[in-house]
């Protein structure tokens, strides 16, 4: 991986768990709306079209549920001195810097799915709407400690907008 | 001068300029704490208010009975016009006494306070320390009788609003009121300012940059806007020839010139008598002509800048600026809006640029700021733009430059900044590009550098977090000090800019800063 998206610091890894979560995720709305376009469609197309839409989709599927598991292995953060690091994508990639003292708000998330493997997602808040910092399937337990960590670490070093 | 709590009477046969309002000057807080200062609406303000309303009932009736299209229906005996027109008017007469009667704009040694309502009686109190700007709003029907709305910025879009007032109690109100945001409790003597109709300007205030109308249409019909419009119209009309409908050029002709019309008088009117000007409580902006905007500008509120520049206007040398205010909603697009708007500069010279960019921080210069270059490479990916991306940062400052058809040029302060993003397209990749990303409270203007070298961002990733922590300890919108106020005393003037007079600023600083600190809250609820 390239140094660009993961200066020096200690890493964390999302657990595989999460890797199954998505590879589920993905398998289940994908179906859904291969299975909605495709009813759709025989109203409107011939058949061999309709087969061509199914194969299509059944086909990204099998593409995001393969891919889950990299994209999951790709995603890090990382818990600095002053800022949270967060890097993930493998054709995008990326690397948000967060410094604790921008952000508003910690809020931990759990979806069904998640719940059910015991994980959950942590929300960051800062003024932007483009910080957009998550990171998700972190162990339910990492996800409360991490969150107070972090709302400790921003009262501390609030900074003045 | 008296303070009056006795309200001037309900009619009068000159509505400009009723009696001797309350001036607040006279009093002075520091020693009276228990003085209020109560203040009526303006008696003809139910009228304004409701004008529109008005203007629907006679439409929507009236319709029936004239003679367009179908027959019109006869019209009912005048005895039942003038009694409907009487019930009407008297039951709107009293409702407006009433609303009237009941709303009073009580201002005491804490707060601002607004009650209104008759049967729901509402109380809405702003604590001076919560006010960020006041700007006088003058619609047009308001605007022909003289009369002028204060509209309270506490940070939020819902604005408390003070209307009708007569316009230069307005002006001295919002003085007065502003004057007590920044915990000033000794009064300035001479409320009674040179307030004309067309700006907002008293006599110790000093201008900073004014636009002609002319340099407004100019830059209206030269504007890429403009020629987008324009090019629709044109691509529609060549579509309709090609297919030979020629009452299809018709159909676009109409729309396209009044779309065309429109936009320029927008630009024209809403921007009309533009004027920056400096005064002793911070930066305002005046502007219009159907309804005068003034609006103060708290400079410590403004997230990021971005000039811009469209395609014909490097020939002309004319830029316009865009602000993000945090609290102010919007990037102003649309300028048609009468309230707040977010433009520092409508359409103006590069001198212009730089005093309106010195105004709001007198201790930046984005023009010193060493810029580089994209790679060659980056031409694969902006096969327009490569020549004219530049990024680069200082320790106060970050100034991207980008765009091919309308240049932009970006400038965000390191101490703005919310998050700082690196990314990178399989594309960049292979070309070993990468793209910044500076996330900035509202996030409109979305300042952004594209097609660097990735090396070069890599080696510079760790000196730009660093300085979103710790950026340069001079506050940008501070004015420079009293050894640094000498040498740039002629480049901005006054030199006192901000938020108040150098002298206030001491004695009055946390309370000052108070009233920016609300920042803080404003954000989250973004």
């Amino acid at each position: 991986m390239s140094d660009l998206f993961t200066p020096t610091a200690d890493w964390q890894r999302l657990p595989s768990a999460y890797a199954t979560v998505r590879r589920l995720g993905a398998l289940v709305s994908n179906l859904i709306a291969t299975a909605i376009v495709a009813v759709a469609a025989q109203f409107f197309l011939e058949w061999p079209w309709v087969i061509g839409i199914v194969v299509a989709g059944l086909g990204w599927t099998l593409w995001r549920v393969i891919r889950a598991g990299r994209w999951v292995r790709s995603f890090g953060y990382a818990e600095r001195a002053e800022d949270l690091l967060i890097t993930h994508g493998l054709w995008n990639r990326q690397l948000t810097a967060i410094p604790y003292g921008r952000m508003l708000s910690v809020n931990v998330e759990s979806g069904p799915i998640e719940r059910a493997w015991g994980l959950a997602k942590l929300q960051l808040v800062t003024a932007s709407v483009h910080s957009a910092g998550h990171i998700p399937g972190l162990p339910q337990a990492e996800a409360a400690s991490l969150r107070d960590r972090l709302i400790a670490a921003g009262e501390a070093q609030a900074l003045p907008l | 001068m008296t303070a009056s709590p006795v309200p001037p009477p309900p009619t009068g046969p000159d509505p400009d300029r009723p009696d001797p309002l309350v001036e607040p000057g006279p009093h002075n807080p520091t020693d009276d704490r228990r003085h209020e200062v109560t203040e009526r609406p303006h008696p003809l303000t139910p009228f304004i208010r409701g004008w529109v309303v008005l203007l629907a009932v006679i439409v929507a009736f009236g319709r029936d009975y004239l003679p367009i299209g179908r027959d019109p229906q006869p019209l009912p005996p005048l005895e039942v016009i003038f009694s409907a027109v009487g019930v009407v008017a008297l039951a709107s007469g009293i409702a407006g006494y009433f609303s009237w009667r009941f709303t009073r704009f009580v201002i005491d040694a804490e707060v601002l306070r607004i009650d209104s309502g008759v049967v729901f009686r509402r109380s809405q109190r702003v604590g001076f320390d919560k006010v960020q700007s006041i700007d006088v709003v003058q619609p047009l029907a308001a605007r022909l009788f003289g009369l002028a709305e204060l509209q309270i910025d506490v940070g939020s879009h819902d604005r408390p609003r003070l209307r009708y007032l007569t316009r230069t109690r307005a002006y001295a109100l919002r003085d007065y009121l502003l004057a007590r945001a920044k915990g000033v409790q000794a009064e300035a003597a001479d409320h009674v300012e040179s307030t004309s109709v067309l700006v907002d300007l008293g006599a110790q205030d000093e201008v900073l940059v004014r636009v002609a109308a002319q340099v407004l249409l100019l830059a209206a019909v030269t504007s890429h806007e403009f020629w987008v419009i324009l090019a629709t119209g044109v691509v529609a009309a060549v579509v309709g020839i090609a297919f030979n409908l020629p009452w299809l050029m018709l159909v676009i002709a109409i729309p396209t010139a009044s779309t065309l019309v429109g936009f320029v008088g927008r630009r024209v009117t809403s921007q009309f008598n533009y004027t920056l000007s400096q005064r002793a409580h911070g930066l305002r902006i005046s502007r219009g002509l159907t309804s005068l905007t003034s609006q103060s500008l708290p400079p410590r509120r403004v997230q990021a800048v971005q000039i811009s520049q469209s395609p014909l206007w490097r020939w002309l040398g004319l830029y316009r600026i865009d602000l993000e205010v945090i609290g102010w909603g919007q990037v102003t697009d649309n300028e048609e809006k009468t309230g707040v708007s977010t433009i520092l500069l409508p359409a103006g010279t590069l001198d212009q640029v730089r005093v309106a960019l010195r105004a709001i921080w007198p201790r930046a210069d984005f023009e010193a700021v060493q810029l580089h270059r994209a790679p060659a490479r980056a031409r694969w990916l902006h096969p327009l733009a490569q020549p004219f991306l530049r990024w680069g940062h200082d320790d106060s400052l970050v100034v991207s430059r980008h765009g091919w058809l309308v240049r932009r040029w970006q400038v965000v302060p390191h101490a703005r900044i919310q998050s700082v993003r690196v990314a990178q397209g399989i594309a960049s990749r292979s070309l070993t590009l990468a793209n910044l990303e500076f996330h900035t409270a509202g996030g409109q203007i979305a300042p952004h550098a594209a097609g660097l070298d990735a090396a070069h961002v890599l080696q510079r990733q760790e000196e730009l977090l660093r300085l979103v922590h710790h950026p340069a300890p001079v506050d940008l919108t501070e004015p420079p000090t009293s050894a640094e106020l000498s040498e740039s005393q002629t480049a901005i003037g006054g030199g006192d800019s901000d938020n108040s007079a150098s002298g206030v600023r001491d004695q009055a600083g946390p309370d000052a800063r108070r009233a920016d600190q609300a920042d803080d809250t404003i954000s989250s609820s973004e």
